[in-house]
C-alpha cells in the first residue's frame, strides 16, 4: 500500500476523490494492481484503456460496488470506507453504469427520485424540480414521460439527472458513448462540460482516444490493471496515449486493405422483401432487400434498435418473417434455424452468454453445440466424448482460446476468449455464409483484431459475410458494401470506395430527412 | 483498511468439495438436531442410536429403509429430470396415484392366471403410461400456451387424490372389494405381485436403480440428454442451436410423470397388493421433490439421498419407544434439507474471511480477463 503523502501532484487543487494502491483480483487474475488515481473538483477526467484494462473495476470500487482487496479510497483526503453504492451516494459519489438502472414503467421524475428517503414532496413538486434541474443542464427531458418511451440517449440523461438530483459531487460515467450515436455523444459532452463547470468532478470512461483528447481536462490511462500514466490532456497527443495504452507506439491499427477484390462470385445470401415484426408487435424491419456475394463482406451500420437485431435473428431463423431468404440457392424462409445451418448459414449473435453459449455448461459442450448430432461427435444418438474433447482441444489451439478448464462453466471465462471460441465454432465446419452481429463488442484490441482477421479470412475463402455492428469505424473498415439501417429501413447503400463516414453518420441518426 | 468476507465463484468444483461440503452440512444438521433433542429433554446420543438401529443396523432395518427408498427414488428422479430443465413438475404425488390406479386396474382386469412374466411388465408399464398421461395434462398446455406447470401439476394432485378416494371410498368401483363391508381395494392376483427379496423388500428396487442409471446415461451420454442440458441452462441457446424446445419439454414432463407413475406401480404391485389410498397417499411424491433438490437433480445422487431420507422416515416410529416425539423426525428432515441445500452456496463459491483462509488463492494467470 502506498503512502498517501506520496501522491502524484494534482494540478488545479486538492483531490476531491483519490485512490491509493487499489488492488482487486477476480478468479486469481489481477484486474487492478496498486492503482493510484486522483480526481479534482471541476475537472473532466478521462479514464482510458483497452477493454479489460481495469477501468470498470476502478470505477466500481470508487462507487462502492466492489471493495478493493488492498488500498484505500480517500474523500477530501480522509479515508473512506464504502460498503455499498448507497454509502457512496451519501458522500456524493454517483455512477452511471453502461447498463442503465431504470424502471422502464416509471416516469422520469419517479426514476430520478427512486430509492431516496421519502420527503413530503408532491408529485407535481417533484416534476417541477426535475424539470428545473434538467433545464439548468440543457437536458430536454419530459419529467412525466415513462422511461420505456425514451431513447437510449434520453435514458442516459435521466441517469445523470438522478445522480445530480442526489447532489453528486463526483459523477462517474462508465463508457457513456458506447450506446450513443455521434450527434448524441456531442450533446453528452456539452452537458458533461457544464456539470464540471459547476465545480463537480466527472470521470469519463472510454476506450476511444478521440473522445478523451477532445473532451477531458486530464487523463489517466490503465493498462492491464496498472496505472500506465496520468497527465493534462492538452499536453498529450494520440501517440502519447497510444504508447500508454499499449506500451509501444509502433502498434498501428491494421492497414486498410484494398478496396478492390476479385470479382464477387454469385450471391450466396439473397434477401428479398423481408419484413420482420419486433417484440412489441410493431414492424421492426420493413421490406429489406439485399444480397451478399461470395468473397464479399456486407456491413450493416446503424444505431442499436433500428431493426438490426430483428433482421439478423430473422435471417438465422430465430424470428418469424415474411419475404424470401435464400441461402446458397436454398429458400429458407419458414425453415428452422437447424435447417438454415444445414443450408450453409453460420451465425454469431450479439448475445454471447445465453444465446451463442449455454453459460452454465463447460466449453466442450458449447463447442459442439451445433454439431453434436453429427459424426464424429455422436453415433446412433450417443455422444462420443473423446471426439468432442478432441474437437474442443483443436479449436482452443487454433483460435487461441484461453482460460478453459475441464468442467468450468463458460460464464466464468473472459469475453474475449468466449468470442474467439464462438467464432471458431462458427467458421469451422461446412458453411457458405457467416452472419455476425457486434462481433468485437467488449473485446480488447488483441481479441478484436483476431476476430476481424477471421472475418477477413472468411472473405478470402470465398464465403459471404454479413456484419452488423454499431461501431461505425469497424464496419466501414471491414465492409465491401455498406448498408445503413434506420428505423427498420435500409436507408443507405454504399460501395466501399463511395463510403462517406459523415454521410453515413447522418443517415444512421435520421439526419438525411432533415437535409432533403 | 479493514476487509470483509470475500465470496468468489470457484469455477470448476473438485469432487472432494462437491461431496465433502454437503456431508459437513449433514453433520451440522445432525448436531443442530441434537441440540433440539437435548432442549426437549431427550438424550441425543440415544435417540440417534435408536434411529440408526431401526433404519440401518441389520438386515431387517435395511429392508424397511430400502422398501421406502424404492418409490422415493422414482419420485425423486421424476422431480430431478423435470427440475433439470427448469420445468417444475410438483405433480408426482398425483401421477403416482394415477400409476397405482392403472396398475391395479390392469392387474384386476387381466385373467388371474396370466403368467407373471407377462403380467408384471404389462401392469408396470401401464402405471408408467398413466403417470405420463396425467403429466401430459400439464405438459401440453405448458408447451403450447405457456400455462404455468407449477399450478397445473399441483392442482392435478388433488384431482388424482379425489379420483382414487372415489374409486375405493365413494363408489362400488371395479377396484373395490365387493365382499367387504368396509371400503377396501380388491386384492391383486398373485401373478401381479412383484417377487420379494427379503421381508417386504421387493424387486421394485431394481426398477428404481435401473431407472436412476438409465436416466443418468440418457442425460449425460446421449444427444437427447445434450438437448435437455442445453435447454435447462439456456432456452435461448437451445433455440439458437436449433433444438426443438417445446417438444423436449413435453417429452420430459411425460418422462417425469412416467417415473412417478412407476413409483405408484411398484408400490401397488410390491407393497400394498391392492389399490389402497391410505398407504399410497403418504406424500411420496412430494418428498421426491426434496430428494431431487438435495441431490441437486443428479440422477445418481437421487439414490443415496432417497435412501437416507427413507432411513430417517422409517426410524421415526422407533424414536417414540425412547420417548421422543415423532415430530422431531420431521424437524430433522427439515434441518437436513435446509442445511444441505444451503451448503450448495459453499460448493459453488469460495468464501474467504480476512483471517481464516479456507483455501489460499494462488494467482493463476490463465488469460482470463476481468
Amino acid at each position: 500500500m502506498s503512502d498517501p503523502a506520496s501522491a502524484v501532484g494534482t494540478p488545479g487543487g486538492a483531490a476531491v476523490l483519490a485512490g491509493r494502491g487499489l488492488t482487486k483480483e477476480f478468479y486469481g487474475v489481477r484486474a487492478l494492481d496498486e492503482v493510484d488515481f486522483d480526481l479534482v473538483a471541476g475537472e473532466v477526467h478521462g479514464l482510458l484503456g483497452e477493454n479489460g484494462a481495469g477501468k470498470s473495476t476502478l470505477c466500481s470500487i470508487l462507487a462502492g460496488l466492489y471493495r478493493a482487496d488492498a488500498g484505500s479510497v480517500l474523500l477530501d483526503g480522509e479515508p473512506l470506507e464504502l460498503r455499498s453504492p448507497i454509502d457512496a451516494g451519501k458522500v456524493g459519489i454517483g455512477m452511471v453504469y453502461q447498463h442503465f438502472r431504470l424502471v422502464s414503467s416509471f416516469t422520469v421524475a419517479e426514476n430520478v427520485a427512486l430509492g431516496m428517503k421519502r420527503r413530503r414532496t408532491s408529485r407535481r413538486q417533484l416534476e417541477t424540480e426535475v424539470a428545473e434541474l434538467a433545464d439548468v443542464h440543457g437536458f430536454e427531458v419530459d419529467p412525466t414521460a415513462q422511461v420505456w418511451q425514451l431513447s437510449v440517449g434520453e435514458q442516459q440523461r435521466v441517469e445523470i439527472l438522478r445522480q445530480l438530483y442526489r447532489g453528486a459531487r463526483v459523477l462517474i460515467l462508465d463508457e457513456p458513448t458506447a450506446v450513443l450515436a455521434p450527434q448524441e455523444a456531442e450533446r453528452l459532452f456539452e452537458a458533461v462540460r457544464q456539470i464540471a463547470d459547476q465545480g463537480r468532478a466527472v470521470v469519463l470512461v472510454s476506450h476511444k482516444m478521440r473522445e478523451i483528447l477532445g473532451h477531458t481536462d486530464r487523463v489517466t490511462v490503465l493498462r492491464h490493471g496498472v496505472n500506465a500514466g496520468s497527465g493534462i490532456t492538452s499536453d498529450l497527443d494520440v501517440t502519447d496515449l497510444r504508447q500508454m495504452m499499449f506500451g509501444t507506439s509502433d502498434h498501428d491499427p491494421a492497414p486498410r486493405r484494398d478496396s478492390h477484390h476479385e470479382d464477387a462470385g454469385r450471391p450466396v445470401l439473397r434477401v428479398t422483401d423481408l419484413r420482420v415484426t419486433g417484440d412489441r408487435g410493431v414492424p421492426a424491419v420493413h421490406s429489406a432487400t439485399f444480397s451478399v456475394g461470395r468473397g464479399e463482406i456486407v456491413g450493416v451500420a446503424g444505431v442499436a434498435g433500428n431493426g438490426q437485431r430483428e433482421l439478423h435473428e430473422a435471417l438465422a431463423g430465430l424470428r418469424a418473417a415474411t419475404g424470401s431468404v435464400v441461402i446458397d440457392d436454398i429458400e429458407c424462409n419458414g425453415r428452422t434455424s437447424r435447417q438454415r445451418a444445414a443450408a450453409g448459414l453460420s451465425y454469431i449473435p450479439e448475445d454471447r452468454l445465453g444465446t451463442a453459449l449455454a453459460p452454465g455448461l463447460p466449453l466442450d459442450h458449447n463447442v459442439v453445440l451445433k454439431s453434436y448430432r453429427r459424426p464424429p461427435h455422436s453415433r446412433l444418438g450417443f455422444l462420443r466424448r473423446r471426439r468432442i474433447q478432441e474437437t474442443t482441444e483443436d479449436l482452443t489451439d487454433a483460435f487461441d482460446v484461453r482460460g478453459a478448464r475441464k468442467g468450468l462453466q463458460v460464464s466464468l471465462m473472459s469475453g474475449g476468449n468466449l468470442q474467439k471460441a464462438i467464432v471458431g465454432r462458427e467458421v469451422t465446419g461446412p458453411h457458405e455464409v457467416l452472419v455476425t452481429a457486434a462481433p468485437t463488442r467488449g473485446l480488447d484490441l488483441a481479441a478484436a483484431g483476431a476476430v476481424r482477421d477471421h472475418v477477413l479470412a472468411e472473405r478470402a475463402a470465398g464465403r459471404g459475410v454479413l456484419v452488423f455492428s454499431e461501431d461505425l469505424a469497424e464496419v466501414v473498415d471491414l465492409a465491401d458494401v455498406l448498408l445503413v439501417m434506420f428505423q427498420g429501413e435500409i436507408v443507405g447503400r454504399f460501395a466501399r470506395d463511395e463510403v462517406d463516414v459523415d454521410h453515413v453518420g447522418l443517415l444512421m441518426t435520421g439526419g438525411a430527412e432533415e437535409l432533403t | 483498511m479493514s476487509r470483509g468476507v470475500r465470496v468468489q465463484p470457484r469455477g470448476a468444483v473438485r469432487p472432494g468439495i462437491r461431496l465433502g461440503i454437503p456431508l459437513a452440512a449433514l453433520v451440522a444438521a445432525l448436531v443442530a438436531g441434537g441440540l433440539v433433542l437435548l432442549a426437549a429433554g431427550n438424550d441425543p446420543i440415544e435417540a440417534y442410536r435408536t434411529m440408526f438401529d431401526s433404519s440401518m443396523n441389520g438386515v431387517n432395518a435395511w429392508t424397511r429403509t430400502l422398501t421406502l427408498a424404492t418409490p422415493l427414488t422414482l419420485t425423486g428422479l421424476a422431480a430431478a429430470i423435470a427440475f433439470r430443465m427448469r420445468v417444475y413438475n410438483i405433480g408426482a404425488e398425483g401421477q403416482l396415484y394415477m400409476g397405482a390406479i392403472a396398475t391395479s386396474g390392469l392387474a384386476l382386469w387381466l385373467p388371474a392366471d396370466t403368467p407373471s412374466l407377462v403380467m408384471l411388465p404389462a401392469i408396470i408399464l401401464a402405471g408408467a403410461i398413466a403417470g405420463a398421461v396425467w403429466a401430459a395434462f400439464a405438459a401440453v398446455p405448458r408447451a403450447l400456451l405457456g400455462a404455468d406447470e407449477i399450478i397445473t401439476t399441483l392442482m392435478l394432485n388433488f384431482v388424482a387424490l379425489s379420483f382414487m378416494n372415489y374409486l375405493i371410498f365413494g363408489s362400488m368401483s371395479f377396484w373395490r372389494d365387493p365382499e367387504r363391508p368396509v371400503p377396501q381395494g380388491l386384492a391383486l392376483p398373485e401373478s401381479a405381485e412383484l417377487p420379494i427379496l427379503s421381508g417386504r423388500l421387493h424387486w421394485g428396487i431394481f426398477v428404481a436403480a435401473g431407472a436412476a442409471i438409465g436416466l443418468w446415461l440418457l442425460m449425460q451420454r446421449t444427444t437427447w440428454g445434450f438437448d435437455l442440458r442445453t435447454i435447462g441452462d439456456s432456452e435461448a441457446a437451445a433455440r439458437y442451436a436449433g433444438m426443438p424446445v417445446a417438444a423436449r419439454i413435453i417429452v420430459v414432463l411425460g418422462i417425469s410423470g412416467a417415473l412417478a407413475g412407476l413409483a405408484g406401480a411398484v408400490e401397488v404391485s410390491g407393497v400394498t397388493g391392492r389399490l389402497d389410498p391410505k398407504s399410497l397417499a403418504v406424500d411420496i411424491g412430494f418428498t421426491g421433490i426434496v430428494v431431487a433438490a438435495v441431490a441437486r437433480t443428479n440422477p445418481l445422487g437421487v439414490v443415496p439421498v432417497a435412501v437416507f431420507l427413507a432411513a430417517i422416515t422409517t426410524s421415526g416410529s422407533s424414536l417414540q419407544t425412547v420417548g421422543v416425539q415423532s415430530e422431531i423426525v420431521l424437524l430433522l428432515q427439515g434441518l437436513i434439507f435446509l442445511s444441505v441445500t444451503a451448503s450448495e452456496f459453499f460448493v459453488t463459491n469460495r468464501v474467504e474471511t480476512p483471517r481464516i483462509r479456507l483455501r489460499s488463492a494462488p494467482p493463476e494467470p490463465e488469460g482470463a480477463g476481468a
